[in-house]
């Protein structure tokens, strides 16, 4: 157990370490909230299995590993451009161990405002909205970030700006020398009436293990509309733990499609609030699980006022030893009448070995509500197969054109072609797929 | 073309095919009819290489090559087709876009040339328009939402395009309104050539009156029990399967 606390010691540690450094600007609202929160993460600790919101998801193992904070890294642009999303005009907004590279990054968009974190705590008005939306009273993870973050992609819409080029949100985490810990934070704005389609994508250069504890915290206007597409691509041997916080304003919709395609642990935590009415959340997830993978997904619709929606689609392939979590919590508040409220999980297990753990809850003080949910997990259905075997379709093309069937239910909802093209693609290699699935869906 | 010698399978340790005997040949149409539960569909399944059952008996020649030991993909690219009696549906797999894949690879195994989209379009729509389905319907996803008859004429499409040497329809009949039938007949017609065979699995004489066999096959109990031209079919609709069954012994 001694071993297991160490980094929490190291973590402490380097907090103090980076308040010396501070002299004056200790008492700082910024600085005494940090200072908060990192007697919270002290609290808390690290969450175990014990904690019936980590059941499945055993983050000891991890705590085993010799992290030490990241440090920023130079890469070369040969080394970053492999992560450019292609055909897609976008802003870049490049992220090294979590530091702001405005070398590999691109603005296109001058009536979005696009910077850094780091750079925007000068400015004081920004400042507050930070950990605005977040709570970390009895999140460890969150209360961590909040103390110990330094950088993350900062974002505002203005009022009004419909984005036609999507910005992308590039992370990358070297860890060719060692195994980095990195609490990246992200502030994304949406003002009113605007429109904005934001692709997050997170990779790893390098053996060693990293571990990457995000908070992002996102705010949708009153009639804003905000397009989130996650795409979750990192090495085998890395951990990650990310925290989406959004709150949405009256007619406002915030739609995210999080494809998970690698990662030795990986922890969503999604919440939306919806606090003004008419508002719409939609997440959308898909899992592609192998080797001994956790993929667990905990999402949170949080309906606080009536007439709001929110709708909850993921899908799981799971190989190997993987292990799949959905865990979809949906309150209602006594407040929320004519909520609706869906949920589905649907899981393909392609293993025996291979396990998925699902499970709703179902919070509801409205009366005047329409809430459903449901599961299913099983093989691929091998009455399907031989139909298409039948018709003289070789049996890989056949399961992987039955898989992507499945999956296309999740991708559909992403607007953006050249990315879904890419994901397929990246889909076919996932599940070790010779066959052209490229061929198969054009 | 096929040749069928005391085939014998069972599903679970029961046994279904108790040594059928059973050849067609090139230009031949069979109907094989028989009370439910004979053992029809287990004898289409079984030619057609599903795997949920054990042959415990006999052989089955296609063209002088050994069927039994073939994969689904395998027959289908030798020219064996089957329309199912239940035709699965699968979401979010297209007529269109699983039958491109499914003709090209049967193309690749005669040697021909892969079709592009263009011609493949071309030709789907030669065929949506033999057996009258819109273009539209086969953009959806297979079989889902279709009804009973949608589904069989969409089997005879896909038959229609793949072009087989052996058709075997599983009471693609069943569930068709008069209208339908008559396309349907129509099609399964316009595809017979003298080198290619079909084998027909119904329960109605009506289909017969449109599609003309040369032989019928009564399947009971696992075997086949009498054959004869096609008034045996007439016979069977006016009287049952009852004097069969006499005749056997039971
Ligand atoms: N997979 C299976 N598992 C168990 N029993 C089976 C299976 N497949 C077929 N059978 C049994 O085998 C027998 C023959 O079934 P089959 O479907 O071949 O009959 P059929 O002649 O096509 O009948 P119908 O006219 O009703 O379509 C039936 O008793 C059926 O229950
Ligand atoms: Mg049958």
């Amino acid at each position: 157990m001694t071993d297991t606390l160490e980094l929490k010691q190291r973590l402490l540690a380097e907090f103090s370490t980076r308040e010396q450094l501070l002299n004056g600007s200790r008492e700082t609202p910024l600085h005494i909230l940090r200072q908060d929160a990192m007697n919270r993460f002290d609290e808390l600790g690290f969450p175990t299995i014990r904690h019936e919101e980590w059941k499945y998801a055993n983050i000891m193992p991890a705590l085993l590993i010799p992290f030490s904070s990241a440090q920023p890294s130079n890469l070369t642009s040969d080394e970053v451009c492999n992560f450019y999303l292609e055909g897609i005009e976008a802003n870049i907004l490049v992220f090294v161990n979590g530091y702001f590279a405005p070398e590999h990054s691109k603005f296109i968009s001058s009536e979005v405002m696009m910077s850094n974190f780091e750079a925007s705590l000068k400015t004081p008005i920004e400042n507050s909205r930070f950990a605005k939306i977040s709570g970390y009273k009895n999140e460890s993870f969150t209360a961590l970030n909040t103390a110990l973050s330094n950088d993350g992609a900062w974002i505002s819409i203005p009022d009004g700006v419909i984005l036609t080029n999507p910005i992308h949100i590039l992370m990358i985490t070297d860890s060719r020398e060692y195994s980095p810990i990195l609490h990246p934070r992200h502030t994304i704005h949406c003002g009113d009436r605007s429109e904005a389609t934001i692709i997050y994508s997170s990779h790893t250069i390098g053996e060693n293990s990293g571990f990457t504890n995000s908070v992002s915290e996102i705010s949708v206007g009153q009639n804003a509309k905000l397009h989130q597409y996650i795409i979750q691509n990192d090495s085998d041997l890395s951990y990650a733990v990310n925290s989406s916080y959004v709150h949405q304003e009256r007619n406002s919709t915030y739609s995210v499609v999080t494809v998970s395609l690698s990662g030795k642990f990986v922890r969503n935590n999604h919440t939306s609030k919806l606090a003004g009415e008419n508002s719409v959340a939609n997440f959308y997830g898909l899992v592609i699980g192998g080797s001994k993978q956790l993929i667990d997904n905990h999402t949170l619709a949080d309906h606080s006022v009536p007439h709001c929606q929110s709708n909850e689609l993921y899908k799981y392939i799971l190989d190997d030893r993987s292990t799949g979590v959905f865990n979809g919590k949906i309150i209602v508040r006594p407040d929320a009448q004519k909520t609706n409220a869906y949920q589905s999980n649907k899981t393909i297990l392609l293993s025996d070995t291979a396990t998925i753990n699902t499970k709703p809850q179902l919070e509801i003080f409205a009366d005047d509500v329409k809430c459903s949910h449901g599961a299913t997990s099983g093989q691929l259905d091998e009455e399907s197969l031989f139909y298409l075997r039948s018709r003289g379709i070789p049996a890989d093309k056949a399961r992987a054109l039955l898989l992507h069937a499945f999956a296309s239910d999740v991708l559909n909802h992403i607007a953006i072609a050249p990315l879904r093209d890419s994901l397929d693609k990246s889909i076919a290699t996932r599940l070790h797929d010779e066959s052209e699935i490229a061929l198969l869906v054009e | 073309m096929l040749s069928i010698n005391n085939l014998q399978a069972s599903v679970e340790g029961k046994e279904i095919l108790k040594g059928i005997n059973l050849t067609v040949n090139p230009g031949e149409v069979h109907a094989i009819m028989g009370p439910n539960g004979s053992g029809k569909s287990t004898l289409a399944s079984v030619l057609a290489g599903r795997a949920d059952y054990e042959i415990t008996g006999g052989e089955v020649l296609f063209e002088d090559k050994d069927l039994l030991e073939m994969s689904p993909e395998e027959r289908s690219h030798e020219g064996v087709f089957l329309a199912f009696q239940y035709p699965v549906e699968i979401p979010g797999v297209s007529t269109a876009n699983f039958l491109k894949t499914a003709l090209n690879e049967v193309r690749k195994h005669r040697g021909e040339e892969q079709l592009d989209a263009m011609d493949f379009l071309k030709l789907m729509k030669e065929k949506a328009k033999l057996m009258d389905i819109e273009l539209s319907f086969l953009q959806r996803s297979l079989n889902e939402g279709f009804s009973g008859g949608e589904k069989k004429r969409n089997e005879i499409f896909q038959m229609a395009m793949l072009n087989p040497k052996l058709s075997i329809l599983d009471e693609t009949d069943s569930g068709l309104d008069i209208d339908a039938l008559k396309i349907v007949s129509n099609g399964v017609n316009s595809l017979r050539s003298e080198n290619n065979a079909t084998i027909l699995i119904t329960h109605y004489q009506r289909l017969l009156d449109y599609i003309i066999p040369d032989f019928v096959h009564v399947l009971y109990k696992g075997k086949i029990v009498k054959s004869g031209g096609k008034e045996l079919a007439l016979e069977l609709e006016a009287r049952g399967y009852d004097w069969v069954k006499d005749e056997v012994g039971e």
